[in-house]
């Protein structure tokens, strides 16, 4: 996107790549607790499935370039609760979002007082988990306040709150989205920090905050880092998350950092914890989440494997080697 | 910018701009010129230049490269036409009225593609009543795109005369985060801060973190800035295997006041020589 110079460089300095078997998880299930749908392919929804993700939660963020009306808003937000969650249900994931109003956008203020208006009708819809995503950018002056009238909205609603920190500043501006949680009112155990890395972790988990970590490719965590982070604080109140976007990012972040994990010898328990349990514990506190609706009944890893059958309302596979298309 | 400077560049860009395109195309940007509706129009003209003028890049002659080089201002040299003539119309505009003009180029933004922003951003220096364009700027280093984001932070006078000190140390840190030309960035040694400082450090620090490297001319912001505790992490990254951070966290020091630093950095007999030598310097990274 906007550093493409630096992806050829970062590919030669990985070296060659080790492939994804797929086996080491086998049977495993997974929750993508931030990943946006809507900029992905149903042949992402499927792979999805394929590795074992049964439900994720999409936060509403920006678009790539900023909106410049409120409809777009509007528009927006009600596909995340209407069409996204069809198209993901059809791949048997159990799609959830978070609503709110992303902190690059919240610089427009003549914008930004308009959409606040309208969040009360989104943020109380079945399937809701929290405000989201929000938090600082550019740190500004906009940023804080509409980061502070999301968090007594989130408040008011009961709602978790998922907070997105900056890439730029991240240190400072991590400690200030922390502090002005805490100003408000809101339990640490409420909030999830999102894009945490190895210089932010420490304080936001001894400070009872959720820390959640990004798996994107370049910019953010790589999961060979992660691994060294749960083994050197442990799984507790630690979630990890794809975040996929329109950017170049991985949908399959979580399986692969599972599988990973596995192969470098971390608990299946702990994996279970970072990778499923601790992100449905954080955002049920919603009132809105419930494993028990997931299709994770089936055995999702199985059920394509070496026939065409059908089951739950999935979509038939396509065969993606195939020249013919019918 | 002196004035005297500004005003040689615009007649140069616009004698590049005539010498340029052919003449029916000339006469359609001179007959908006002229216009009296030039608001109700702009959008339209502004839009549709590049089929009037191609997209080659701009041809330009010795002397006129000389005068446009002595003000800062060489690389429009590098333009195409389409860039350079929608630079040269939005420059020709009439801003008497100071909010119909705001409001007449204003609106171009939120509908802009990709090269219609490009040259927008180049225009803010040549655009009348500087202090309005603020905002636009700011928002333009919010940009996901390469290009408007060079267009903004490379070879562009008006964040460094214009921007508050936030918005400034956000274009900064974001040429890092996006791997801009550094040394393009002009004002960058003039505005230099505490605050940019620190916030680099930490940045720094994160690179390391996650064992990646530290662009080089990141310490040439933090050098007068120099106290006991940037000092801790300064030994940090001189202890690192990196001999190009090594030299330039040295070059930093040596512009410092900071003296336990140069007493450090005298320690290490490679870079005591290369210091000595004079032969580090920014334009060596």
């Amino acid at each position: 996107m906007c550093c493409s110079s630096s992806i050829q460089r970062d590919k030669a300095m990985m070296g060659a790549p080790e492939a994804f078997d797929i086996n080491a998880v086998k049977g495993m299930k997974f929750f993508d607790p931030h990943v946006h749908m809507t900029s992905r392919t149903t042949d992402d929804y499927q792979a999805m499935a394929d590795a074992g993700v049964v439900a994720l939660i999409e936060p509403a963020f920006w678009l790539g370039q900023p909106r410049t009306g409120l409809d777009s808003f509007r528009d927006y937000y009600s596909s995340l609760i209407g069409w996204e969650r069809f198209r993901s249900s059809q791949f048997g994931i159990k799609h959830y979002c978070t609503i709110g109003l992303n902190s690059r956008e919240a610089n427009n203020e003549s914008l930004a007082e308009q959409v606040m208006e309208i969040l009360p009708l989104f943020v109380y819809k079945e399937g809701v988990v929290g405000i989201g995503e929000i938090g600082f950018d550019d740190q500004t002056a906009a940023e804080e306040k509409y980061y502070r009238l999301q968090l007594e909205l989130a408040k008011e609603a009961g709602l978790p709150v998922q907070v997105h920190t900056p890439h730029r500043d991240k240190k400072k501006g991590t400690q200030r989205s922390m502090d002005i949680a805490l100003e408000h009112g809101l339990d640490p155990y409420s909030v999830i920090i999102d894009h945490n890395n190895e210089e932010t972790v420490k304080e936001v988990l001894d400070r009872g905050f959720w820390a959640a970590f990004t798996i994107y490719p370049f910019t953010k965590m790589g999961n060979e880092r992660m691994v060294e982070i749960v083994k050197q604080y442990g799984a507790e109140r630690i979630m990890v998350n794809s975040a996929a976007d329109w950017g170049i990012s991985d949908p399959l972040a979580v399986p692969k950092t599972a599988s990973l994990m596995k192969m470098r010898g971390l608990s299946d328990q702990d994996i279970e914890l970072v990778t499923y349990r601790n992100a449905i514990t954080a955002f049920a506190q919603s009132g809105q989440l419930n494993e028990t609706d997931f299709n994770a009944q089936i055995d999702l890893t199985g059920k394509f494997e070496g026939n065409t059958i059908l089951r739950g309302g999935q979509q038939p596979k396509t065969d993606k080697s195939s020249i013919i298309i019918s | 910018m002196r004035e005297d400077h500004m005003k040689a560049v615009k007649e140069i860009i616009a004698s590049v701009v005539k010498n340029n395109i052919n003449l029916v195309a000339e006469n359609w940007p001179e007959q908006f010129i002229l216009a009296t509706d030039q608001p109700a129009q702009l959008a339209k003209v502004f839009v549709m230049l590049p089929r009037k003028t191609g997209k080659l890049p701009v041809a330009i002659n010795d002397d006129q490269q000389e005068i446009l080089h002595t003000a800062g201002f060489g690389y429009i040299g590098n333009w195409t036409i389409d860039r350079l003539s929608r630079v040269w119309l939005l420059s020709t505009l009439n801003s008497e009225d100071k909010d119909t003009f705001y409001s007449t180029v204003d609106r171009l933004f939120p509908a802009a593609e990709i090269n219609e922003a490009v040259a927008l951003y180049s225009a803010l220096p040549f655009l009348a009543h500087p202090e309005i364009w603020v905002k636009r700027c700011a928002e333009g280093i919010r940009s996901n795109i390469g290009s408007v984001l060079e267009a903004i932070m490379e070879n562009n006078p008006y964040p460094s005369g214009n921007l508050d000190e936030a918005a400034w140390n956000q274009l900064v840190l974001k040429a890092f985060f996006t791997e801009k030309n550094i040394s393009s960035i002009i004002g960058l040694d003039q505005r230099a801060n505490p605050d940019l400082a620190l916030t680099l450090i930490d940045y720094a620090k994160e690179r390391w973190a996650a064992g990646r490297k530290v662009n080089p001319q990141l310490w040439r912001l933090v050098g007068k800035f120099i106290n006991a505790k940037i000092f801790e992490t300064l030994k940090v990254g001189l202890q690192h295997y990196d001999q190009i951070e090594q030299r330039a966290i040295a070059l930093a020091i040596s512009e410092s006041g900071y003296q336990p630093a140069k007493d450090y950095i005298n320690t290490f007999p490679e870079l005591k020589l290369a210091l000595a030598d004079g032969s580090l310097n920014w334009n060596s990274f």
